[in-house]
């Protein structure tokens, strides 16, 4: 089985863009992958193409995928949508990984988008709910930051978290956030801010969750037999894992974390013959402040109960020992649901080819993403490692 | 063997609004006697608290709901005006689907022809539920009156209180106390003394007959709180009887539900004679002289605590409320919902034969083992543990609940542990009445979910266990 290198990934800006189309904002990230490619990228190069997203806010259900493929010049490509709520491209850049390492293709084009800025708050709660449990959980009252709530009341009763601890991986990310340019929240906040915000899911207050972003994300994938015509720094898909879960939170075995991101990171592990402690950065799926602590705890980065004062320790910052979130996350950068898990990867792409800007760590070898959808019932991790030899 | 009333049970929603908050809005208050009224919960209506009654009823009497079979409901409120409510009621509850099922509406008197329905019926084991929240204008004496809560009677042979006595006596009085089809306020044409005559006379006439003799209570029609003791002092009784057979001073004008809500408090009380007698508009009336050869089982929950302000009732009342957004996506279809009903109204959850674990809602694979079984049926008790839980605030509530959270703000959703019968428990997503915390002992109850294409969706939500 061939390996898989990823040779350029790009996005747009992140935001409210009430000027740009799901299909512009895909082509402003498509355009920007080709030419973060060292040495060029023909498009005709280009044999398959995976695209996430969640539809759109409800208005390209069908053919989302071709819709902006076509858009950007890709005629006649194969092309793929992938829906799995806010992991779609998560997803999508396995899918690019599962097609090079099975010969099937050599460049593939994954990525995502989504316009979310566009359509009424109502509209936008109607179309959010559909990724949850929606007979049982929905039907409750639950919203998505209603069902992170719940995951953290569980959190604080089982192991003490706090309210404070929660908030500091808030001002971590805009911290982080304020120096991407491409970030949706770019600015520093205080703790005593992320504390004393409105309450929207208690404990969850407003800086505990993510905002509702427009944005899209690309990544070019291609295989080790082509990967020399592109460039002399490739960066390896080490490890993939993902996995799946019931899709409400009360159907699962815990309240406190997400299983699937647990098990997704195992297989990630393996594959790459890594362990946590070969991780130089990540980027985690923080939609709620409680999914990003739940998060150190599912990859093991810290120890099961003690994300809060992992977080409180400022491990997780830029001069931390395990730098996370440094693009901002969702939190900070923002949440275009189906561009979320290829934007995580241009974060990583980014980092480890050393054009992260400000926000550039001291020579990172491994870096993680890890995406999930909905609460948990989707998750996908990837592990890339820069090549230590230069080709 | 005739049959009496077994049991009793009776329920008020929590909520009070006092008649101090009627004044400083209305600058007087136009309900004489009334001192608190009950005000339903926003998701409660009449079959919401008529389950609330029915169960308790159901557990005095020591009555299992499959072995119900006559069921009655009576309310000059029902949530809709043509559907045969006892259907879902019976759902709900869990009555067996070939009960003889009757609906009483349209009058006043409803609750009390129910109950007389039920004693000709002389069923083994009759349920007689009376719910009622009437309205009125807002500035009007009878919205200032109308309250809101329901009794249920277990009714069959070889019961503890009898009536001995039954008389009906109608006298036409049109124009007095009338909802026009369509409309949900009751009106009048506020004649005075027409109005009075209309109230006292046809009680009058129908005790007329009766022997009454001495008695501990008698519960009188209570539209306010002077009119049945104008009502009393025709039928020659003093007004300590009237006192300890009404509700209407804490409760307000509970419609149909009146004259029941008053016997079961009196017979809280240790009433032994006791005489009903309820007044419908039009005019009618019926009278049953009631004597108790023993302790009949009472269980009452008529103490309401939570004080509301005038706008907070109105919002409740959903006078100046949002309704639900025109929206689009999630959508749960009225034959999908009609699919779950045995876990919305009776938590039934399923059992797996092949490792005991339990599965909630009881559809696919198995929790605990991942195997495609074929679940063991079991109701859950609707007693369990909040093991996650959250307040969703004012605006943040998916769609479908916006109208529900315009009128009463803020709402609780948990996880809850639900106890199965054998140590295990079954886990499911319940909005919260009132406010729990992780690790609360909580209990099912049903209220309204939501309304969508005009169909109320009924189902469980939990409450703190009392």
């Amino acid at each position: 089985m061939t390996d898989a290198y990823v040779v350029g990934a790009g996005q747009s800006d992140y935001g409210a863009f009430p000027d740009e189309s799901y299909r512009s904002l895909f082509a402003t990230a498509y355009e920007d992958a080709l030419d973060s490619v060292p040495d060029g990228m023909d498009p005709d190069r280009i044999d398959e193409a995976v695209v996430g997203t969640l539809g759109v806010g409800g208005r390209q259900l069908g053919l989302p995928g071709p819709a902006v493929t076509e858009h950007v010049g890709l005629h006649g490509v194969p092309t793929t949508r992938v829906e799995n709520a806010c992991a779609a491209s998560g997803y999508a850049v396995r899918q690019a990984v599962q097609a090079v390492k099975s010969g099937m293709a050599d460049v593939v084009l994954a990525g995502g988008v989504e316009v979310m800025n566009d359509a009424s708050g109502d509209a936008v709660r109607y179309w959010l709910g559909v990724s949850g449990e929606t007979e049982w959980e929905r039907l409750s009252g639950t919203t998505f930051s209603g069902v992170y709530a719940q995951m953290a009341s569980a959190h604080m009763r089982e192991y003490g978290t706090t309210v404070e601890q929660l908030s500091h991986a808030a001002v971590k990310s805009h911290e982080n956030g304020a120096k991407n340019p491409h970030a949706q929240l770019g600015f520093e906040c205080t703790l005593e801010d992320a504390v004393n915000a409105p309450t929207v899911a208690d404990p969850l207050t407003l800086y505990h969750c993510c905002p509702t972003s427009d944005g899209a994300a690309a990544v070019l994938v291609v295989s080790e037999d082509v990967v020399e015509e592109f460039t002399d720094d490739p960066i390896r898909v080490a490890g993939v894992g993902a996995s799946s879960d019931r899709v409400g939170l009360f159907q699962r075995e815990t309240y406190t974390n997400v299983p699937a991101s647990r098990r997704a990171g195992e297989g990630a592990y393996e594959m790459a013959g890594m362990s946590a402690d070969d991780v130089d950065f990540a980027e985690v799926h923080d939609c709620f402040s409680i999914a990003e602590l739940a998060a150190y705890e599912d990859l093991g980065f810290c120890e099961q109960g003690k994300a809060g004062e992992f977080v409180e320790s400022g491990a997780t910052r830029l001069d931390g020992d395990l730098p996370v979130n440094t693009s901002g996350g969702l939190k900070s950068k923002g949440h275009p649901i189906g561009a979320t898990g290829a934007g995580q990867v241009v974060e990583v792409f980014e980092q480890l080819s050393g054009h992260a800007g400000e926000r550039q760590l001291n020579d990172p070898r491994v870096g993680l993403t890890h995406n999930v959808g909905g609460s948990g019932g989707a998750a996908v991790v990837h592990l890339f490692e820069r090549e230590e030899v230069a080709r | 063997m005739s049959v009496g009333i077994r049991a009793v049970g009776a329920y008020a929603p929590r909520f009070r609004v006092t008649a101090e908050a009627f004044e400083e809005a209305w600058g007087s208050f136009d309900a004489p006697g009334v001192e608190t009224k009950a005000v339903p919960d926003a998701d409660e209506d009449a079959l919401t608290m008529g389950y609330e009654a029915a169960t308790r009823a159901l557990d005095a009497a020591e009555v299992a709901p499959e072995e119900v079979d006559f069921l009655a409901f009576a309310s000059t409120t029902p949530p809709l005006a043509e559907e045969d409510l006892t259907v879902r009621l019976g759902s709900l509850l869990g009555v067996e689907s070939d009960a003889t099922r009757h609906v009483f509406t349209g009058s006043t008197r409803a609750g009390t022809r129910a109950l007389a329905a039920a004693l000709d019926a002389g069923p083994e084991r009759g349920l007689v539920v009376v719910a009622d929240c009437p309205r009125g204008e807002p500035h009007d004496a009878r919205e200032h009156a109308a309250g809101a809560g329901a009794a249920a009677f277990v009714v069959g042979p070889e019961a503890p209180l009898r009536v001995t006595e039954r008389v009906e006596h109608a006298d036409a009085y049109p124009g007095t106390r009338f909802r026009r089809t369509g409309e949900e306020r009751v009106g009048s044409i506020d004649a005075g003394v027409y109005d009075r005559n209309a109230f006292v006379r046809p009680l009058a006439a129908a005790v007329e007959d009766i022997e009454v003799g001495d008695l501990d209570a008698a519960a009188i029609q209570m539209p306010d709180g002077k009119l049945p003791y104008r009502a009393a002092g025709a039928m020659g009784l003093d007004n300590g009887t009237v006192h300890a057979g009404g509700t209407v001073s804490t409760l307000g004008d509970t419609g149909a539900a009146s004259v029941p809500l008053g016997l079961a408090s009196a017979l809280s009380e240790g009433a032994e004679r006791l005489l009903a007698v309820s007044w419908g508009s039009g005019a009618g009336a019926d009278a049953f002289l009631l004597a108790a050869e023993g302790e009949v089982p009472v269980s009452l929950a008529l103490d309401g605590d939570e004080e509301v302000s005038y706008a907070e009732y109105l919002r409740l009342r959903g006078e100046i409320t949002a309704e639900e957004p025109d929206g689009g996506g999630a959508y749960v279809s009225v034959p999908t919902w009609h699919r779950s009903l045995p876990q919305r109204h009776r938590l039934v959850a399923g059992r797996c034969p092949e490792c005991g674990t339990y599965t909630f809602p009881p559809e696919g694979a198995c929790r605990g083992c991942d195997t495609l079984v074929e679940f063991e049926e079991v109701a859950l008790s609707g007693d369990g543990t909040v093991e996650a839980q959250t307040e969703i605030g004012k605006g943040g509530a998916p769609p479908e609940f916006a109208e529900l959270q315009s009128r009463s703000g803020a709402f609780g959703v948990a996880i809850v542990a639900f106890d199965a019968p054998d140590g295990g428990e079954a886990t499911a997503p319940a909005m919260v009445v009132g406010d729990a915390a992780v690790g609360d002992r909580v209990e099912a109850t049903q209220r309204r979910i939501y309304t969508q294409e005009g169909v109320t969706r009924y189902g469980f939500k939990v409450r703190r266990a009392e």
